[in-house]
């Protein structure tokens, strides 16, 4: 194990089997005396190693391997095939002395005590974490900062609503200040600015503690916002590792260039390709009358932004000029689709 | 030690405290659970009644009403499961939440069930015991019984309470592997009812029946305490089904722990 790597995954595999189902009240009876199973290769020989201090975005379609994955490494399921370290410890062998080292967020589901006030939930933390006194006011104090604890921190956490009990978990998955901090889904179903909060919590956390996240979501923002590097999951494999601004360029080597203009028509007719030398398929141009804008967009790799402005500026009257690069979330549908 | 107490203690208190919140249904269970020591109750006085006096099955009238009563008392106290809860996580995929913190999942099930006897023991069987204990001296004039049977009581249906949950947890393992055992559960309360003495005493059975019901863990979660309590055993005996006790609450505390890490191999975390 290299000397700061906090995750080691090594040809990981999982593999469910369950009786076969059949169809109808007929296939109801067939299944009970029918041995016949299916097996399901849930998580297919993945590997790789994750930094100290990193943030990681794990994403993939539904149903890819992720959750499966992230339950492996948190030692709730044992993996069929292959090994997986964190922090120098085997989560299955070792469940317990490794739950010592993560926190962990399911986004669908809470960690905190239904019945009781939330500030109860944390007590119990506090004593199963064996968090002294001193560490626990410090560390309070300063999930109170970043996440507002306090205003509800009285109140049951059956009434509370679904952004502030997103809020108590990740208080509550970092009460023990674990170095490796799993979040599935941490931004599901809320709005906007609990969104917000939420990322510059992660990131104000993995700043100050160091601590190595990784995030499953299939909010394309939470993976800009705060991954550095990315992990791609499609059926079981594992189709991408490695970092934003890569896959990016990659991927993403379209260039759009929406310009104002006082004619939309004659910018339209105009010879772009004959001004850049260039062949007529290597840009498409399209016309919008209402807004009298103008859209060119190429491939980045055959034509340069700036040559394409200069041109049209010269042969027409532009007003405004934007610039837009392939959304992120255009890249991983592609990849997706490629896969699939 | 210490260190885990502190860890569990709170899901003891927990439990406790969630009793405490949905009291009305509890009163209502208390009121229903009651019934059946009563009609159990004017059941055997006429079966004695009939039959002219004298013992049955070893035991005299008077010995059959503590019977009944102590039995309904030391059930309530004993019958405390964790295998609803298990079946619960797992049906709910709840039981990840567990494992992902630092516990033992069996741990924190039996303080649960720990906190959920207490309650039951302060209401409302200590109620029905002492009810019983007045009865006992002032109609049945018996005078109350001597403390060391009390004692030896209170040793027995502790080790009484292990046994159940620990054979329940063992019980509940079953829900991993069919997911939902609302079935099994009738099953197993119908059998438990029946093979521990709970609804009859086991001195009645043929004596074939007798000592399979012997041998098997059973018969030492209700009719060992209340027959100690009745004070039917002494000396060596009282050693011996003391020593049972003990001895299942060893064998079924390894063979649970057998089970426990035999299932968390194949374990199936239901949605997500």
């Amino acid at each position: 194990m290299s000397e700061n790597s906090m995750i080691e995954v090594r040809h990981i595999c999982k593999e469910f089997v369950s009786a076969k189902k059949y169809p109808g009240l007929k296939g109801a009876f067939k299944g009970l005396i029918s041995r016949e199973k299916t097996h399901k290769l849930a998580v297919d020989d993945i590997s790789f190693t994750i930094k100290e201090g990193e943030i990681v975005g794990y994403i993939g379609s539904n149903g890819a391997g992720k959750s499966t994955t992230i339950k492996m490494m948190t030692g709730i399921l044992t993996p069929t095939k292959g090994t997986c370290l964190v922090n120098g410890i085997d989560p299955c062998r070792n469940r317990k002395k490794n739950a010592q080292n993560i926190g962990v967020v399911f986004g669908q589901r809470t960690q905190l005590w239904w019945d009781l006030p939330l500030s109860e939930s944390f007590t119990i933390l506090k004593e199963i974490y064996n968090v002294s006194d001193k560490d626990y006011e410090e560390r309070m104090e300063f999930l109170n900062r970043v996440l507002g604890l306090e205003e509800f921190f009285a109140q049951p956490v059956r009434n509370l609503s679904l952004g502030q009990r997103m809020r108590a978990d990740l208080g509550a998955a970092l009460l023990h200040n674990p170095p490796v901090l799993y979040l599935d889904e941490p931004t599901i179903g809320l709005d906007l600015v609990v969104k917000d909060n939420i990322r510059a919590a992660i990131k104000e956390i993995n700043e100050k503690y160091h601590t190595t996240v990784i995030l499953t979501t299939h909010d394309i923002e939470d993976i800009e916002e705060l991954c550095s590097r990315i992990l791609i999951i499609d059926q079981g494999k594992l189709i991408y590792d490695g970092s934003l601004t890569d896959l990016k360029e990659r991927y993403g080597t379209r260039r759009k260039v929406v310009m104002e203009v006082q004619d939309t028509e004659q910018a339209k007719r105009l010879p772009l390709n004959e001004y850049l030398g260039v062949a007529k398929d290597a840009y498409e141009t399209q016309a919008d009358q209402d807004s009298s804008t103008i859209t060119i967009s190429f491939d980045k790799n055959h034509l340069q932004v700036s040559d394409v402005i200069e041109q049209m500026m010269r042969h027409t009257q532009v007003k405004d000029i934007k610039i837009f690069e392939t959304e992120l979330a255009e890249i991983v549908k592609a990849i997706y689709k490629h896969s699939a | 030690m210490r260190r885990r107490l502190k860890v569990y203690m709170p899901f003891l208190e927990n439990q406790f405290k969630r009793n405490l919140a949905y009291k009305g249904s509890f009163y209502l269970f208390i009121l229903t659970s009651l019934f059946g020591p009563f009609i159990s109750y004017y059941l055997w006085s006429a079966i004695y009644g009939s039959s002219g006096g004298g013992m049955l099955g070893g035991l005299t009238q008077s010995e059959m009403i503590i019977y009944v009563f102590m039995s309904y008392v030391t059930s309530s106290l004993v019958t405390v499961g964790v295998s609803d809860a298990i079946s619960d996580d797992v049906m709910e995929g709840t039981v990840a939440m567990t494992l992902i913190k630092p516990i033992d999942y069996r741990m924190r099930l039996i303080f649960m069930a720990l906190g959920e006897a207490l309650y039951r023991f302060l209401a409302p069987v200590i109620f029905v015991w002492i009810g019983l204990e007045i009865y006992k001296a002032a109609v049945l004039g018996l005078g109350v019984t001597p403390v060391i049977n009390i004692l030896l009581y209170i040793l027995s249906v502790i080790m009484s309470i292990f046994i159940h949950l620990l054979f329940d947890f063992c019980f509940g393992m079953v829900a991993f592997v069919t997911t939902y055992m609302f079935g099994m559960n009738m099953a197993k309360e119908a059998l438990l009812g029946f093979l521990s003495g709970q609804l009859i005493p086991i001195s009645f059975f043929p004596q074939v029946l007798q000592q399979i019901f012997e041998f098997l863990p059973f018969s030492s979660m209700i009719y060992v305490p209340v027959m100690v309590y009745l004070g039917k055993y002494s000396g060596m005996e009282l050693a011996f089904v003391l020593g049972r006790q003990l001895l299942w609450i060893v064998l079924l505390y390894a063979f649970g722990s057998y089970l426990w890490s035999r299932i968390t191999k194949r374990l199936i975390v239901l949605g997500g």
